[in-house]
């Protein structure tokens, strides 16, 4: 069992799992952060976007091409935890050779969908000339293209959808479970195992009460390999407090009459976020401060949140039945408190009303409606731009819109487990390996004191880099055999001990997808006198009588009594660490009683061999 | 009354030894009890004859029943002993057998009663209550009652054994009374000889005490030394001497057991006797016992012995020297950096320090005492410096924010733990009083400030660091680098916080605001800072909250920043007009009262509020119509200064004359028809101040020149709610007849009266009088008390009759 690892970044893993005959790929996150090598995209040209001059950035890592660790197109499956881990899927399957099928729950295909829809308009809908003016950085030749539409739709005809616990058989060989991680709408774990063996795919989970289905965590528990993925971030932020940070620093700006820009991804934490804005805004006096929400998805994406209901936590879940609907955000877009618009042309241009609250993509603050913001208000020490996506170091998001005079801050919202909750899970689920990204297995770079920032396990986990190949720790020893009702019938079963019953089975097994069976010998078919034939014949190995099996313990006084009844009375006994020797002094033989072995010693004398074979035959089961 | 108190006290004493009597609980006994109690206590002579025989009817006859209710018998035992604490029902009790078979369980008719906690709680409550005076003693120590009180010493009842245990320090006290010797030598032909009895009281007590120190039952042992420990703090000498000689050897044993479930109790013994002379005195070996104790190998014994040492004042230095030396060593220890591991912090620490479960009690436990200990200032060689840099750095270690120590794994255990961020900041506070805080200012500004700038601080931490800030401020509030972190740091933060998302940070930031706005009145930098900081928008944006709570901070907060610093009129009026607005529409109260104490201050400061003044008939008007009483007892302060201010200011710099014009400004400001209406209110307090007002008011009128009263101070009373009440009160002085045509609709002159006249006819001093009874003196008194009890009588006769 072998884990290729073809990503080095913990929080959008790639790894490809090979157990029993299969190739599994575990998720394929996309890394966008080469995207801070590049300058903004502005809507409309920018003089001085356009005058700067090109920088130096820092060193990058020199990235191995994901082929040449693996042949991608013999995986057999992809299995997608949560929408933002499968950005990357239209590379795998449309450029690899990649034929297999990708499994994923609804929400996260549905989702996904919107985000890589999302990305190709951002990046579609600027002209080309601005599009390449990106700065030198070490590693571009890795770099690629963006995807088009065409190529994610093809990507997506491969996706096959899947519930939390429906079991999905793969080849006979393995069975593939997906489980609530509590971290995304439909974000899920995914529990490979075979008969005799477990692993557990643990990737971005999160204990937090927020809007997803909580977390399985009951499941998860006995797995001989557990691959842990997708912390938190952020180890040093608490996302309530974070939550507090936004909040308040968001009231500030308001009621300075300044306006406030939320760079975000379009689903997500930002329900979170405008459910606590919602309960916030009274106590707050926001109340007519408008919220505007800026994406090309904006509105699938507020809509499909209220439809996925089965998915959400129980008090989401049981609003639906008033029937309600399971976000506030609907509230506020009937009280005209939140818009949504596809762009910053057309309706929102008429409407748009100061000061507000701006939510909008991309994160990276390289491309999207939120490079128009930048512009517009970076200006003004009144507004501020409030980060609350943990993907992208915020200084180098900024960088080029350097000098800026609006407020920035920093509150990474991100939920997913943080050290102590890890741990305590992994007490609680008690894998027996546990193999992790070996950022997580010291404290951050940056704070290399905090010895509570890592994971600290016994025995130690297994850890991986990109490009790491792992040998995970277990044999498999145990493979289940089917025995067909006429062989198992000719069985005769012995006790050997109360509850344990032996019996010897000559048969012929038949392997076949995955799948194994004992079939009764075949009857030797009559042969014809022919010489040639006979010969073949002999080389057939001889199955019907093979030797029976001996099973129990030779007792020395009834074994003395018996050999005295015999005439042998000149015996020898002396103990050793295994057992007894006999010496026959009369007879000069030896005879070694062990454990599990009888050896009788005598020189040349074929008779007393038999005979005394024969006595301790007598205290012997026979199967 | 009292003959009919008396009639109804016989019927009580007849129904109460039947059995059957349903009594829903004891408390109509109870209040009987005290009733009677205060009747002995205060000696009250006549009364006492008048019910005494009765009483003892009654118990005589409780002798003779043969089923009675357990709940009554207890009341009986209790009777019993307070009849007895005088001589002659003494006497009458004894010789007619009460005593004795009320107090000696083996004879009464019942002894399953025993069993019950409430009848054996009557037996020691009765037996306190007797033994008041020398021949109850002696009847004590003669019936051998003893046995049966230690008995009850290791009662399974908590308060019976405690309540014990007061009890035997009260025997012990008396049998070894200096006076008694004496009395007992000039009356011993008329007294029975009773220094026998008593000194072998006082055995029984010692054997007793021996018998339960070196028993193997652990409750056993934990009673014994409840009662040492009483025993030694309120005996007198030679009894507490020798119960600490006969102590001793057990106590040895246990201290040296080193038992975690019986520390608490040996730790109260010896704490008691480091308070008393046995501490000097070698051979009583308190300090062997201490020593022990504080070098225990269990370091959370010893932190708590040496935490009660330091809470010891007659303690001598070097032992508090040593108690401060194990407080002081996990904090140090915890924060230490590997140079100073070996005489800081041994190992058996430092592993403590590295278990969580052990970690934070032990430092909570070294924190609180610190605190305890700074805050008493009470040595003088104890090592503030390092204790307020070691705090400084382990407020730092809470927030992830200080690099390594040598004890790696208790750095991570103290991350966010409230509770050691909450004992750490207390300590830090108390600190700021200490000579060397000027040195560490900067620093522990800086931690503070890193503690509200922290988005994961817990609301109630908040709270103890703004309590911090505001000491350490103090420290150097003049100087101008403190000044400058207030206008630079801690503004722009306080601004953020104002904004918190939960209310209680945003309630404590606001109270802050207050407090410090009032720690640095009269500072014109502070100030001058506090206008250019936009503070008061801020204050005036937190009006609106949606919390009731944060929004009547942020009212006291505005009150305190506008009392004393100058502002511009314009702020003011929007103030006045943003707290009439919450005075008239706010739902909650908490709001509504802030805005009154608000006015009140603004009214009493020096500077003069001309926005306030405009509005003061509606700050009346809408304040006495208010649903709230305390805003309306606040009204009534408003209005008591504004007579203050009028009335007494004219009659001391004018003379006579002047006294119109105060009078009709107050008129003006409907000052009269608003006492009046609170005199009617239905709120107790409120009654009460307006009455305390009125007569003020009436005296200030009878001194005044009548020829004064003019016109003007007539009162329409028929647009008044309390004018019927006046009305009638005029009328009952009146002819009968001239009252019946008032009734059928009042003549025009009567609708006007003058306000002299009110007050001259409403009998104020007797309103005040009844005022001044709580509220619940009708149905506590003894007469509704035994009217209670006949009624629950007479029920349970009914249940006796349905039941067929």
């Amino acid at each position: 069992m072998k884990l290729y690892c073809l990503s080095g970044h913990p929080t959008l893993p790639c790894n490809v799992l090979k157990f029993k005959s299969t190739t599994i790929m575990l998720d394929c996150g996309l890394d966008t952060s080469s995207a801070l090598y590049f300058l903004p995209l502005p809507l409309v040209h920018s003089p001085r976007l356009s005058k700067l001059p090109g920088w130096v950035s820092k060193d990058g890592t020199v990235n191995l091409e994901k082929r040449e660790l693996l042949d991608l197109s013999t995986v057999d499956v992809i299995l997608i935890s949560n929408y933002h881990c499968m950005m990357a899927l239209p590379y795998i399957t449309e450029h690899t050779g990649f034929s297999g099928t990708v499994y994923a729950t609804e929400p996260t295909f549905q989702i996904g969908r919107l985000l890589m829809e999302e990305l190709v308009t951002f990046m579609e809908r600027v002209p080309k000339a601005h599009g390449t003016s990106y700065i030198d950085a070490v590693d571009v030749w890795s770099w690629k293209r963006c995807y088009n539409m065409q190529e994610v739709n093809s990507a997506l005809s491969k996706v096959q959808l899947v519930g939390y616990s429906q079991k999905v058989e793969l080849f006979g060989a393995v069975q593939v479970t997906p489980l609530s991680s509590g971290y995304s709408l439909g974000s899920s774990n995914w529990i490979i195992q075979s008969h005799y063996e477990k692993v557990s795919y643990v990737s971005g989970s999160s204990l937090l009460t927020t809007h997803p289905q909580p977390m399985d965590q009951s499941s998860l528990k006995n797995s001989d390999v557990l691959i842990l993925t997708g912390l938190t971030q952020i180890p040093t932020a608490n996302p309530d407090g974070m939550l507090g940070e936004f909040c308040s620093n968001l009231a500030m700006t308001i009621r300075a009459g300044g306006n406030v820009l939320v760079p975000c991804y379009s689903s997500g934490v930002i329900y979170d976020l405008l459910e606590c804005l919602y309960q916030f805004m009274d106590s707050a006096n926001l109340g007519t401060t408008p919220f505007y929400f800026i994406s090309p998805v904006a509105n699938s994406s507020l809509e499909f949140s209220q439809i996925f209901a089965e998915w959400l936590c129980q008090n989401k879940q049981s609003k639906v039945y008033l029937p309600e609907p399971p976000f506030p955000h609907a509230e506020l877009i009937q009280t005209n408190k939140l818009k949504h618009y596809p762009s910053i042309h057309g309706e929102f241009s008429s409407e748009f009303r100061q000061p507000c609250v701006v939510f909008t993509g991309h994160p990276s603050l390289r491309f999207g409606d939120v490079v128009h913001f930048m512009e517009l208000w970076g200006k003004s020490s009144l507004n501020t731009i409030i980060f609350t996506e943990p993907d992208f170091s915020y200084l180098d998001a900024l960088a080029p819109y350097q000098p800026l005079a609006m407020k920035c801050v920093y509150c990474p919202i991100d939920t997913r487990l943080n050290f102590h909750q890890v741990s305590k899970f992994l007490k609680e689920v008690q894998p027996l390996h546990v193999v992790c990204p070996e950022q997580y297995t010291q404290p951050p770079p940056s704070q290399s004191h905090r010895a509570d920032l890592m994971l600290e396990l016994q025995p130690p986990p297994m850890a991986y880099r990109r490009c790491s190949v792992l040998g995970l720790p277990f044999r498999r020893r145990y493979e289940r055999i089917h025995l067909l009702p006429e062989l198992a019938k000719s069985l005769v079963p012995s006790e050997i001990k109360p509850g344990v019953s032996v019996a010897t089975v000559s048969a012929v097994l038949q392997s076949k997808d995955n799948k194994h069976v004992l079939q009764p010998v075949p009857k030797p078919v009559p042969v014809p006198p022919s010489k040639k034939r006979k010969r073949l014949m002999e080389e057939v190995p001889d199955l019907l009588s093979p030797k029976p099996l001996l099973s129990g313990a030779v007792p020395l006084e009834a074994f003395l009594a018996s050999l005295h009844k015999s005439g042998i009375t000149e015996v020898k006994v002396e103990e050793t660490a295994d057992g007894h020797i006999l010496h026959l002094q009369a007879e000069d033989a030896l005879i070694q009683l062990e454990e599990d072995a009888t050896h009788i010693v005598c020189d040349n004398n074929e008779p007393l061999r038999t005979a005394l074979r024969d006595l301790v035959l007598r205290f012997l089961q026979k199967l | 009354m009292e003959s009919n108190c008396s009639s109804l006290l016989s019927a009580v004493c007849e129904v109460l030894p039947n059995p059957k009597l349903l009594l829903p609980d004891d408390t109509s006994l109870e209040k009987l009890l005290d009733w009677f109690k205060d009747l002995i206590n205060h000696n009250d002579g006549q009364y006492i004859k008048h019910y005494q025989p009765c009483l003892l009817e009654f118990l005589h006859t409780m002798t003779k029943s043969e089923a009675v209710d357990s709940t009554v018998f207890s009341f009986t035992l209790k009777l019993t002993g307070l009849l007895a604490s005088k001589e002659d029902s003494f006497n009458w009790l004894q010789e007619r057998g009460v005593l004795l078979h009320m107090f000696d369980p083996d004879s009464w008719h019942e002894i399953e009663l025993w069993k019950n906690a409430s009848v054996r709680g009557g037996w020691l409550q009765g037996l306190w209550n007797m033994l008041q005076y020398q021949q109850a003693v002696g009847f004590f120590c003669k019936t051998g009652l003893i046995k049966l009180l230690l008995s009850l010493q290791n009662d399974e009842s908590f308060f019976l054994s405690s309540l014990t245990n007061q009890i035997l320090v009260h025997v012990l006290n008396l049998v070894t009374l200096p006076v008694l010797s004496s009395s007992i030598e000039s009356d011993a032909q008329t007294r029975p000889p009773v220094s026998t009895d008593c000194r072998s009281v006082t055995a029984e007590v010692m054997s007793h005490v021996t018998r339960s120190l070196s028993s193997e039952e652990q409750a056993a042992v934990a009673s014994g030394l409840r009662l040492l420990a009483v025993t030694v703090e309120q005996c007198r000498d030679p009894v507490k001497g020798q119960l600490w000689e006969h102590a001793l050897e057990p106590l040895e044993v246990l201290v040296n057991l080193h038992d975690d479930s019986l520390n608490l109790s040996v730790m109260a013994v010896l704490q008691a006797a480091a308070k008393s002379p046995f501490f000097t005195n070698p051979e009583y070996k308190v300090e062997t016992l201490i020593d022990a104790m504080l070098y225990s190998k269990n370091t959370n014994e010893s932190l708590q012995c040496a935490a009660l040492i330091l809470q010891v004042d007659s303690c001598p230095d070097h032992l508090k020297k040593k108690a401060t030396d194990v407080v002081v060593r996990p904090l140090l220890c915890v924060t230490a950096s590997s140079t100073i591991v070996q005489d800081g912090c041994d190992s058996l620490l430092a592993n403590q320090l590295s278990q969580k479960a052990s970690c934070v009690p032990l430092l909570t436990q070294s924190l609180s005492s610190i605190a305890d200990f700074v805050f008493k200032n009470s040595l003088d060689d104890v090592p503030i410096r390092s204790i307020t840099s070691s705090v400084i750095q382990l407020l730092k270690m809470c927030i992830g924010h200080q690099p390594s120590t040598f004890l790696r794994t208790a750095a991570s255990h103290v991350i966010g733990c409230c509770k050691i961020q909450k004992y750490s900041l207390d300590v830090l506070q108390s600190l700021a009083d200490s000579k060397e805080s000027v040195d560490f200012l900067q620093e522990a500004l800086t931690v503070l400030l890193l503690y509200l700038q922290c988005p994961d601080t817990h609301a109630t931490v908040f709270k103890k660091t703004y309590q911090a800030v505001l000491k350490w401020l103090g420290v150097s509030s003049s100087s101008p680098t403190v000044l400058e972190t207030i206008s630079h740091d801690l503004y722009p933060l306080l601004k953020k916080l104002v904004c918190d998302g939960r209310w209680e940070v945003r309630d404590s930031t606001l109270e802050f605001i207050m407090q410090l706005t009032a720690a640095f009145k009269g500072n014109p930098e502070y100030n001058e800072a506090f206008r250019n900081s936009g503070m008061i928008s801020v204050l005036l944006i937190s009006l609106s909250d949606g919390e009731s709570y944060v929004q009547a901070s942020a009212v006291s907060a505005l009150g305190e920043a506008l009392t004393d610093t100058p502002l511009c009129a314009s702020f003011q009026e929007e103030a006045v007009t943003h707290l009439l607005s919450i005075l008239s529409k706010d739902a909650e109260s908490f709001p509504r009262r802030a805005v009154m104490k608000v006015f009140t201050s603004w009214l009493k400061s020096p500077l003069s509020f001309t926005g306030l003044d405009n509005h003061l008939s509606s700050v009346l008007s809408l304040g006495s119509s208010d649903f709230d009483w305390e805003v309306k007892v606040q009204t009534l302060e408003i209005v008591d200064m504004l007579m203050d201010n009028s009335l007494s200011c004219s009659r001391s710099s004018q003379g006579r004359e002047s006294m119109k014009q105060p009078l009709h400004r107050l008129m003006g400001l409907g000052l009269f028809d608003l006492l009046l209406k609170c005199l009617f209110d239905c709120d107790r307090p409120v009654s009460q101040k307006a009455c305390a007002l009125l007569i003020k008011l009436r005296s200030v009128l009878r001194e005044t020149d009548s020829s004064e009263h003019s016109d003007d101070l007539t009162l329409d009373i028929s647009s008044c709610s309390w004018g019927e009440e006046v009305l009638q009160r005029f009328h009952r002085k009146q002819q009968p007849e001239e009252w019946s045509s008032v009734k059928n609709g009042a003549p025009d002159s009567l609708k006007k009266i003058h306000l002299c006249e009110i007050l001259e006819l409403l009998e104020l001093e007797d309103m005040q009088c009844i005022l001044s009874l709580s509220s619940d003196h009708v149905i506590n008194s003894p007469r509704s008390v035994m009217e209670d009890i006949l009624s629950a009588a007479q029920q349970s006769e009914l249940n006796v009759v349905d039941c067929y």
